[in-house]
């Protein structure tokens, strides 16, 4: 803007004062400087007017005497004059009659023959004036004077003023930062407090005041209005922190009652006075299958419905009641709330106004829960009692004095004793006289919270019976977790006991029997396996001495007698067959104490036919075998095994060289193993005795001890396995075996 | 063969002492003297110059074999498992667990042919095991056998500068 606007105050006045001042003196400084220039000129015309009378008067009789010399000289006196350049004395006809003209000032007379004036040129004054003798012309005379007086004087006079002026200046200068600081002062002052006030919102600042003028009004109007400020102010922030507080604390009623009914375990609604949902909680939502963005301002009829349990019919929400009526309206029993998803929920609930301070009805609030669990507790009480009731078990209950509190319908028929015959009776009534201390420490224990369960005893009727009884007794607590009575469950079992009487006695006649049996088995497998081991040794020492006895005498026996000895060997080596394989019969249950170990029936199978070369080569036999498994068992158990089934099929072989195939495969869940021949078969007649010990079907044309398939099934059924036989004579016969309790790996598999 | 062909044989241990000391010192723990029998008439056979020192009871057996017991050390101990009061293996356990006897050859002779009878002796160091056979042939076959092992043990002893 205007940048002398921008300026201080105090440099304003300053300008100001020194403007004015300034303007005034060179105001009246020029003034006087050309008021003076005129005076002076005035004054200078008088003067040279009269010089020219002087002038004209002392050459009147030089020219009329026609004396120019004269003339002349009168014309030089006028050099005395520094400023007269000029004078020229013309004839009437306007020739020159005598001139003077200052040395260089290069001057020249005028034209002679002009009208008489006073003017002033460019370079002076001029004056021409008639020469009068008794009033006649006789010439003119011209005096010029030039101006340099006047400039002269001018320039002293400016010169003077100028002096003049600065020195008021100057003056005026110390003056005015003097003087205006009584104007600058207050004022920056109270922009000072101004300023202090607006930057720090301090209201209790004041300005000074330094004068009683309009500037010290100023600053009373100033602090005056600070006053009212600060004083609004105060109030007008007291009213605020009020008001904050009280918008906090309405604030935190609101969310603490916000909170309480949203996180209240019952429904919750509320309606403005038309019956509108005003809130809604999350229970209510829940309940009634919609948010709160569908509930709230709908009417609360269009969103809670609910009819009445048994004849369905619609009822009013009580809402409209209480809108109604004005007063607290609770819902009749067996309403159902049907949801929006159709969902029928059974509801206790209750509305009632809300009032505002006046008492007119502003709103209504409905309070209503979900009593599914009480009916459902309701009805399963209802259930238990009469279960309890119909039960064939005795029921009842007595008190921590042993007085019966209840008794079923069961409890009648067991004991005898009616409900109205021993309720409020002492339990003892049912305690056999020798087991009432039974009854006491009963007493103990269920005071101390335990749970007797199954607890079989003896009880009386009261026909003086006497009942074999199983108890369940239980304390029973009030609400307060007291325990007050005991509730028990009797049951008969008379019948069961005398029943397992019988049975245990049945079952100890069998153990016994059994551990006989097992004695006797233990003993018979012990005679077994020593006898077919001690004897062993007797055969031998007769084998060996029976050969001994020919070598020893060679010659001394016949023909005959070498034949009985060979007898004696061939019976004892027999007899030794027998023994070794009955040996490896009972052997096969004594194996216990080894480790199981991994078994190739692969390997075993190519190992049997190993032993078998020579039999095999002999009668041509071709024997195949499927992929067998690895099993986990006793390595010595399957070797015999598959030499006895294999060793079989050649043995009893048919017309044609024994084929024999030896296969697994998997029937119903388990493996099952078989070795199968082109061989003469088996009648099944004799399928089952083939297995006994030391049966066979054929004679001595066949050798052979009878133990062999015995071998064989003692093997599996130590396993949990069967073994069994599908033959018809002469058909080939395929024996087959599980073996269920071993663990079976197929090659390549990672089990 | 009658009973003067056949080896030296005595009846107790205290006897060994006077044993002449190039004949083999066989130590027999048996209680079947036919088998006694059998074995010095295959020893004989085999031309083995031996003196046989039997013990027929479990007991004596491990008398002799005690810590501390005076017992001279045979070449080779030949024992038959199934014996009174004591078993060979039994016998053999006490005989290994005496440092003097730790290293003696030790030959099974049993009527056992059982498969578990034999893994139970694995760890004694059983030169070998032999079921008695009840054929005169191969009973006098273990002559030879006798004869090899004690040869091996002679060698062996020689190269380990005993």
């Amino acid at each position: 803007m205007h940048p002398f606007r921008d300026i201080p105050i105090r440099q304003k006045l300053m300008v100001i004062i020194m403007s004015v001042t300034a303007s005034a003196l060179v105001l009246a400084g020029s003034g006087i400087i050309v008021a003076d220039s005129i005076l002076f000129r005035a004054a200078m015309q008088r003067d040279i007017s009269a010089l020219a009378q002087i002038v004209a008067d002392n050459s009147t009789a030089a020219l009329a005497f026609e004396d120019p010399r004269t003339a002349t000289q009168t014309l030089g006196s006028l050099k005395a004059r520094p400023h007269l350049v000029g004078a020229c004395i013309f004839r009437p006809n306007g020739a020159i009659f005598a001139q003077y003209l200052r040395p260089g000032s290069g001057m020249e007379c005028p034209a002679g023959n002009a009208a008489d004036q006073m003017l002033f040129t460019g370079s002076g004054l001029m004056i021409r004036r008639p020469i009068e003798l008794n009033g006649r012309r006789i010439g003119t005379l011209v005096l010029l004077n030039d101006l340099g007086e006047l400039t002269e004087h001018i320039g002293l006079y400016g010169q003077a003023v100028l002096l003049i002026l600065l020195l008021s200046i100057l003056v005026a200068f110390l003056l005015s930062s003097r003087l205006r600081a009584i104007i600058a002062g207050p004022i920056s002052q109270l922009a000072d407090a101004t300023r202090q006030v607006s930057e720090t919102s301090d209201y209790s600042i004041r300005a000074q005041k330094l004068s009683g003028d309009e500037l010290g009004a100023l600053a009373d109007g100033f602090n005056e209005m600070l006053a009212r400020i600060q004083s609004q102010d105060s109030e007008l922030r007291e009213a605020l922190l009020a008001q904050a507080a009280a918008l906090k604390e309405s604030q935190e009623v609101r969310d603490s009652l916000r909170t309480t009914l949203a996180s209240i375990g019952d429904a919750v609604i509320s309606t403005d006075a038309r019956g509108r949902v005003v809130f809604v909680n999350a229970v209510a939502q829940s309940l009634l299958g919609l948010t709160e963005a569908d509930l709230v301002h709908r009417p609360l009829d269009e969103v809670f419905q609910v009819v009445n349990e048994f004849n369905r019919a619609k009822i009013s929400s009580p809402v409209t009641e209480v809108l109604r009526e004005g007063r607290i309206v609770g819902m009749a029993n067996h309403t159902i709330l049907v949801a929006r998803d159709g969902r029928e929920i059974p509801i206790d609930d209750s509305a009632a106004p809300i009032r505002n301070e006046g008492g007119s009805i502003q709103g209504t609030v409905l309070v209503f829960r979900d009593v599914t669990a009480r009916r459902r507790a309701d009805e399963t009480s209802r259930l238990l009692a009469s279960v309890v009731q119909s039960s064939d078990d005795a029921i009842f209950s007595w008190d921590l004095n042993g007085t019966v509190t209840s008794w079923n319908q069961g409890a009648e028929r067991i004991f005898g004793f009616s409900a109205a015959e021993i309720v409020g009776q002492s339990v003892a009534a049912i305690f056999p006289p020798d087991r009432l201390d039974e009854l006491s420490s009963l007493k103990a224990r269920i005071g101390s919270g335990e749970r007797i369960e199954q607890f079989q005893t003896l009880r009386k009727t009261k026909a003086g019976d006497l009942l074999n009884v199983s108890l369940t007794v239980s304390p029973v607590q009030d609400p307060t977790g007291r325990i007050t009575a005991a509730s028990v469950v009797s049951r008969n079992i008379t019948e069961q006991v005398r029943a397992a009487d019988r049975l245990a006695r049945l079952n100890a006649d069998l153990q016994r029997s059994n551990e006989v049996l097992a004695l006797t088995n233990q003993d018979l497998e012990r005679f077994a396996f020593i006898a077919s081991h001690d004897l062993q040794e007797p055969l031998r020492m007769i084998t060996a001495y029976s050969q001994l006895l020919i070598k020893s005498f060679p010659g001394q026996f016949n023909s005959e007698a070498s034949a009985y000895v060979d007898n004696i060997v061939d019976g004892t080596t027999r007899m030794r067959e027998l023994l070794t394989d009955l040996l490896a019969y009972t052997e096969i249950r004594s194996r216990d104490e080894q480790p199981l170990e991994l078994v190739d029936l692969n390997v075993v199978v190519e190992n049997v036919v190993q032993d078998l070369k020579a039999s095999i080569d002999e009668t041509g036999a071709v024997i195949s075998s499927d992929r067998l498994p690895v099993v986990r068992a006793f390595r010595a158990h399957f070797q015999p095994l598959f030499q006895n089934l294999i060793g079989n099929a050649i043995k009893y072989r048919g017309e044609s060289p024994p084929r024999i195939h030896v296969s697994v495969q998997e029937v119903g869940g388990e493996l099952r193993f078989s070795v199968s021949d082109n061989g003469m078969g088996i009648d099944p007649e004799y399928h089952k005795q083939i297995f006994e010990v030391f049966r066979r079907l054929h004679g001595r044309k066949i050798p052979g001890t009878g133990v062999g398939l015995a071998i064989c099934q003692r093997v599996v059924e130590r396993y949990g396995g069967r073994i069994w036989v599908e033959s018809l004579a002469g058909q080939g016969a395929t024996f087959f075996f599980t073996l269920p309790n071993v663990a079976i790996r197929f090659a390549g598999e990672d089990k | 063969m009658s009973r003067s062909d056949l080896p030296e044989r005595t009846n107790k241990g205290e006897q060994m002492r006077n044993a002449v000391e190039e004949k083999n010192q066989l130590l027999v723990i048996e209680d079947n003297p036919a088998d006694v029998d059998l074995l010095q008439r295959a020893l004989a056979a085999a031309k083995l110059d031996c003196q046989l020192t039997v013990v027929d009871d479990g007991a004596l057996a491990m008398a002799l074999f005690r810590p501390g017991a005076a017992t001279p050390v045979p070449d080779l101990a030949i024992v038959d498992l199934n014996l009174p009061k004591h078993g060979g293996i039994e016998i053999i356990a006490q005989m290994r667990a005496n440092p003097m006897f730790a290293d003696v050859p030790v030959v099974i002779l049993s009527s056992s042919s059982s498969p578990s009878d034999r893994s139970k002796m694995e760890k004694y160091q059983i030169r070998r095991y032999i079921v008695k056979p009840a054929d005169l042939d191969e009973f006098m076959n273990i002559g030879p056998q006798i004869r090899e092992i004690l040869s091996i043990n002679k060698k062996l002893g020689r190269s380990s500068g005993a």
